[in-house]
């Protein structure tokens, strides 16, 4: 897959969910300017271009970050600190995706500066409507400062 | 003879002569000594009158010294009796220092005994103090042990909330793609069975759900406040959904007294009693909700009561236990928490939950909750 030109970039370490995530976007028609990486890590290399990333254009920002929270090496929480406290990128919406409601991380997120949060519906109905909705507001309907 | 007898006579004579002077001697000397005499008498007398005097003087002495005596008897005799007294007294005193002595000796005992006893005490109070000292070290690692297992708790439900909900949502997820996009490729009989497996997947995150809710509550703090009761108890009456819009029943809300509470704990209360009734009563037309209060002791007793299906008496003790049904999934949906929440959230409030019914004809549900003056 590309990764030039995205909108949405999609922090996801498990298969199952990244698979059934980029499937609803793909059915609500975001797939083909969105590009998946499998934990924190690899996500901060893309931002900053960095590693596999280096030939990426520094100019080119996604227009969406859908991190989900729970990873290996770099968590979700460490990658939100490092954008949100950093000018350069701190404008770009994050939506937190989430297995569950528990735990501390909601307050987190947001005082680290998530913009949503979402807790992933076990239900396949609510859970396309979910991403379907996420994708909806943030690429259609929310404006971003350039 | 003549001549003889003058000198006889003269010599008679002179003898005579001789003797006149002789005696007048003796007269001379008798005078003298009769004088003496006289003098001596005269002294003699002398004497016997200062005799006289000095016998008077003796005699006055006497009389005097028959007086002291006299005097000294008396006060002999005082002394005796003082001494009888004194020896009496003596007496006495030596019997009540007898006494004294063994008093002491008592108190010498009592004072041993209580020295012992205060012994006695003191280690029983070491013994109090080290069993306390004991029983404060053993609180202090008990509550360290529960403060642990709470964090074990803790991090056990968010494991089962993150770690189960995923496969989870993963089966649920990937069988709805095989209905979606595989449907062509599978006869009636496959498409039902996924259906049943998107339905029970659905079913378990919901049970997860309503699990971690449950445990959830015995952590939440629960911060009291006067509740309005009639606003609450309307704003849960207006979010009620109904499954079919054509059979809403009739709702009687009382006089709701205010009561002492966590707020949003005391809604799911009546989320929960309140969708209960309307559930319960889905296969009755015209059925009619009542909800209302009364007081009792210190206590405000709110009730719910409806005219549905109810239920056996007989398994009341599983009324109010976690995942307890008394009816089937097909006639009522539902996981069966929402009364074990009912009840552990009204016992948190240091109230009671209980309920009547009688099978076909309705049931009513109690619970208490502190009166505002209380």
């Amino acid at each position: 897959m590309s990764y030039h030109n995205v909108e949405i970039l999609f922090v996801e370490d498990s298969q199952d969910d990244a698979a059934l995530t980029i499937r609803a976007l793909k059915k609500s028609g975001f797939t083909n300017k969105l590009h998946h990486v499998i934990d924190g890590a690899e996500a901060l290399d893309f931002i900053y271009c960095k590693g596999a990333y280096a030939d990426r254009s520094h100019k080119e920002f996604p227009k969406l970050i859908l991190l989900d929270l729970k990873m290996p090496k770099v968590s979700g929480l460490q990658v939100l600190e490092k954008i949100k406290s950093d000018p350069v990128f701190k404008s770009i919406p994050v939506v937190m995706l989430t297995s569950s409601n528990e735990g501390p991380d909601i307050e987190k997120c947001f005082e680290l500066g998530a913009n949503s949060y979402i807790v992933k519906p076990v239900d396949s109905d609510n859970f396309f409507n979910a991403v379907k909705e996420i994708g909806l507001y943030w690429i259609i309907l929310s404006q971003q400062p350039h | 003879m003549k001549k003889n007898d003058s000198d006889e006579l003269i010599i008679a004579n002179r003898e005579i002569a001789f003797q006149n002077e002789e005696k007048e001697d003796r007269a001379a000397e008798l005078a003298i000594a009769n004088k003496e005499l006289i003098f001596q008498n005269a002294e003699k007398e002398n004497r016997a009158a200062e005799l006289v005097i000095a016998n008077k003087e003796l005699a006055f002495q006497n009389e005097e010294k028959e007086k002291r005596a006299a005097e000294l008897v008396i006060a002999n005799k005082e002394l005796i009796f003082q001494n009888e007294e004194k020896e009496n007294r003596a007496a006495e005193l030596v019997i009540a220092n007898k006494e004294l002595a063994f008093q002491n000796k008592e108190k010498e005992k009592r004072a041993e005994e209580l020295i012992k006893a205060n012994k006695e005490l003191k280690n029983a109070e070491d013994d109090i103090r080290k069993l306390n000292d004991e029983l404060e070290q053993k609180v202090i690692q008990r509550t360290a042990q529960l403060e642990s297992v709470n964090k074990e708790l803790e991090s056990f439900s968010y494991s089962v909330s993150h770690d189960l909900r995923a496969p989870i949502r993963a089966i649920n997820g990937y069988t709805r793609i095989l209905t979606e996009d595989y449907a062509e490729n599978l006869d009636p009989e496959g498409l039902k069975i996924l259906h049943s497996i998107i339905r029970n997947s659905k079913k378990m995150g919901e049970l997860i759900d309503d699990l971690l809710a449950f445990s959830k509550l015995g952590r939440k703090q629960v911060s009291f406040s006067e509740i309005e009761m009639p606003y609450l108890v309307n704003t849960v009456r207006e979010e009620l959904l109904f499954e079919d819009q054509e059979n809403i029943p009739e709702f009687e809300i009382g006089e709701l007294p205010n009561a002492k509470g966590d707020k949003s704990l005391i809604k799911q209360v009546w989320i929960n009693l309140i969708s209960n009734a309307v559930k319960y009563s889905k296969y009755k037309v015209k059925t009619k909700i009542e909800i209302g209060a009364y007081k009792k002791d210190q206590f405000i007793v709110f009730y719910v009561k409806d005219a549905g299906a109810g239920f056996d008496m007989q398994y009341y003790d599983k009324l109010f236990g976690v995942f307890q049904r008394l009816h089937s999934q097909e006639e009522f949906e539902g996981t069966g928490i929402g009364l074990a929440i009912v009840q552990k959230i009204v016992q948190r409030h240091n109230g009671t939950v209980w309920a009547e019914s009688v099978v076909n004809e309705g049931s009513c549900f109690y619970f208490s909750l502190p009166a505002i003056n209380y």
